[in-house]
């Protein structure tokens, strides 16, 4: 993945975890994965089309999903329903947000997709030729991964 | 009840076919499709196993008779010459193989699946994946990515194939006190600095222990990182990792043919800080002025290629050649747009798939050596499939290509790089 798109995704994830948790955010050492990959079983997707083409997942596990969504919205959630699962899209959202809005300003195009949701156990997400690039963000309500996977137009 | 949990866990499911009255299965997952054919296309000059090509609705795919590839009793086809197919598809194509007669689809569960037994006489073991009962009837399962895929069956020697078996059956002969003493030297420099010895670096190793040998006497192993790193010093190629004189991009430059233009794509995998990046763009510039230069730059360590996109240069350790392409920025002298628009960094592991275009150039120096020798293969087959013929590889200094018949040597006073055939 080019050079100048990882540090806008770190520091938009970095910052908005922090700013809507309002807890301390732990940056583990960012590595690359191969194309096919297991999700942890709660994924936020959103595409990115323009100069170049990919994805953004952030992904977590359920546990971790209802903790999240449980401070944002300052109530206690037990289990993955509706208000869960908009929470994390619109967290998804922020992130990848800010990250193409840091990117516009150092002159890249990006346009996104409406985020999606998925959920579930086993599941495997693959693209073809790109490899991932993932930033591990560790709290106290689990561990968050943002998996970027990005491929220049040629 | 035990029967009931059992059939709950079926996790893999077979094809199941006979071949000279036996049962054999394959798994599903490679089964594209089960049909009946006749009339193949014959091909001339093909193994005898090979029955022909079929048109699969478009698609060309070649028929290989089962019973005739691994040497069993065939049995005569009774229904005009009507064969039974299996269609596999396999990782990297789709063939047809014949059987006498499919049976059907059977589902067990794999921990039921035992290891072929070695003695094993009418297939060759390392095409079997295992043995399984399943109603009274025993199937032998075979690996159809083993047999047919492009995967080399798991061999002892883990030599890249590429070089002919016998520079490897002849140093097993002559295993003398030499080649052991060498051998802990590759393994030692394999721990500490994941450099690994394959047929790229083979020639300058042997040189390099003789040298080693008078230099230290008997006292010749490595011992721990510091030794390490001094035997391989004088492995690296002039000017790597910093800067190129001029003179040494000049004679680079002199293999690369006048007249090109249009795109000229470049690959630089192993790129680090960016440096050698920097010193392509500007030979090609000032080599070939008219092409539209872009260089595809990659490394997998971050820390050291995430400072390669907006480098400050230090004025003094530049030779005159790159004035031109040098401008003075916010926060001291960096190469000018052109040059960085020229130049893709990427964060990238090159054992991961790889997109590239076309390629007229690769400077890939000190790169390959460090990489496990399976993936020194997939390297080379990369650079056979997205090279031009006529494009340049520039290697390090030591190093040489795998197939060494895909290329032309090209020398010029001292500097060495490759031409594709």
């Amino acid at each position: 993945m080019r050079v100048e798109y990882i540090n806008p995704f770190v520091e938009a994830a970095y910052n908005i975890m922090h700013e809507v948790l309002q807890t301390e955010i732990v940056r583990k050492d960012l590595y690359l994965k191969k194309t096919a990959q297991p999700v942890l079983g709660v994924a936020a997707l959103v595409g990115l089309a323009g100069d170049v083409e990919g994805r953004v997942l952030i992904d977590m596990n359920q546990s971790t999903a209802t903790k999240i969504a449980s401070t944002m919205n300052g109530e206690e959630l037990t289990e993955m329903d509706e208000l869960v699962m908009a929470t994390i899209t619109e967290l998804a959202n922020m992130i990848t947000a800010q990250a193409v809005t840091k990117l516009f300003d150092l002159g890249f195009k990006f346009d996104l997709t409406p985020p999606s949701i998925f959920t579930g156990e086993n599941m495997q997400v693959s693209n073809s030729n790109v490899e991932a690039l993932i930033v591990p963000l560790e709290m106290p309500q689990g561990l968050v991964e943002i998996n970027v996977a990005i491929r220049e137009r040629m | 009840m035990k029967q009931t949990e059992e059939q709950t866990r079926v996790d893999f499911k077979m094809i199941t076919f006979t071949l000279a009255g036996k049962d054999y299965g394959i798994d599903i997952m490679k089964v594209k499709e089960i049909s009946k054919a006749t009339k193949f296309t014959f091909v001339p000059n093909a193994a005898p196993f090979v029955k022909g090509v079929y048109n699969l609705r478009g698609d060309i795919i070649s028929v290989i008779d089962l019973s005739i590839y691994f040497n069993l009793q065939n049995t005569e086809v009774e229904n005009d010459g009507i064969e039974n197919m299996i269609i596999l598809r396999l990782e990297e194509h789709v063939i047809a193989v014949i059987v006498d007669t499919i049976d059907k689809v059977v589902g067990i569960t794999s921990e039921n699946i035992q290891p072929p037994h070695p003695l094993f006489g009418d297939v060759n073991i390392k095409y079997i994946s295992g043995v399984v009962e399943n109603e009274g009837r025993l199937y032998v399962i075979f690996d159809v990515e083993r047999i047919f895929g492009n995967e080399e069956p798991v061999e002892p020697i883990n030599t890249a194939d590429f070089r002919t078996q016998e520079s490897t059956v002849s140093t097993a002969v002559n295993a003398n006190k030499e080649d052991v003493d060498i051998g802990f030297i590759e393994e030692t420099l394999i721990t500490f600095l994941s450099f690994h010895s394959s047929p790229v670096n083979q020639v300058w190793i042997r040189n390099r222990f003789e040298a080693w040998k008078k230099q230290k006497g008997d006292n010749i192993q490595l011992v721990n990182e510091h030794d390490a790193e001094s035997y391989l010093a004088p492995f690296s190629s002039p000017f790597s990792g910093t800067f190129w004189s001029n003179e040494y991009a000049e004679k680079v430059a002199s293999f690369l043919s006048e007249g090109h233009t249009g795109n000229f794509y470049v690959w630089n995998p192993g790129c680090g800080s960016g440096y050698e990046s920097y010193s392509i763009a500007c030979m090609v510039k000032n080599k070939l002025p008219s092409v539209h230069l872009k260089i595809v730059a990659h490394d997998n360590d971050l820390i050291r290629i995430s400072t390669a996109p907006g480098l400050v240069v230090p004025q003094s350790s530049l030779e005159s050649h790159y004035d031109r392409f040098l401008t003075e920025g916010k926060k001291g002298i960096q190469f000018n747009k052109e040059i960085k628009d020229a130049i893709l960094f990427e964060y990238h592991d090159i054992t991961h798939d790889n997109t590239l275009p076309k390629l007229d150039l690769v400077v890939m120096r000190e790169t390959v050596s460090y990489l496990v020798p399976d993936r020194q293969n997939y390297i080379f087959g990369v650079l056979d499939e997205m090279m031009k013929p006529g494009s340049l590889l520039v290697l390090g200094a030591n190093e040489e290509p795998l197939n060494p018949d895909a290329w032309n040597k090209v020398e010029n006073s001292g500097v060495a790089a490759y031409k594709k055939k």
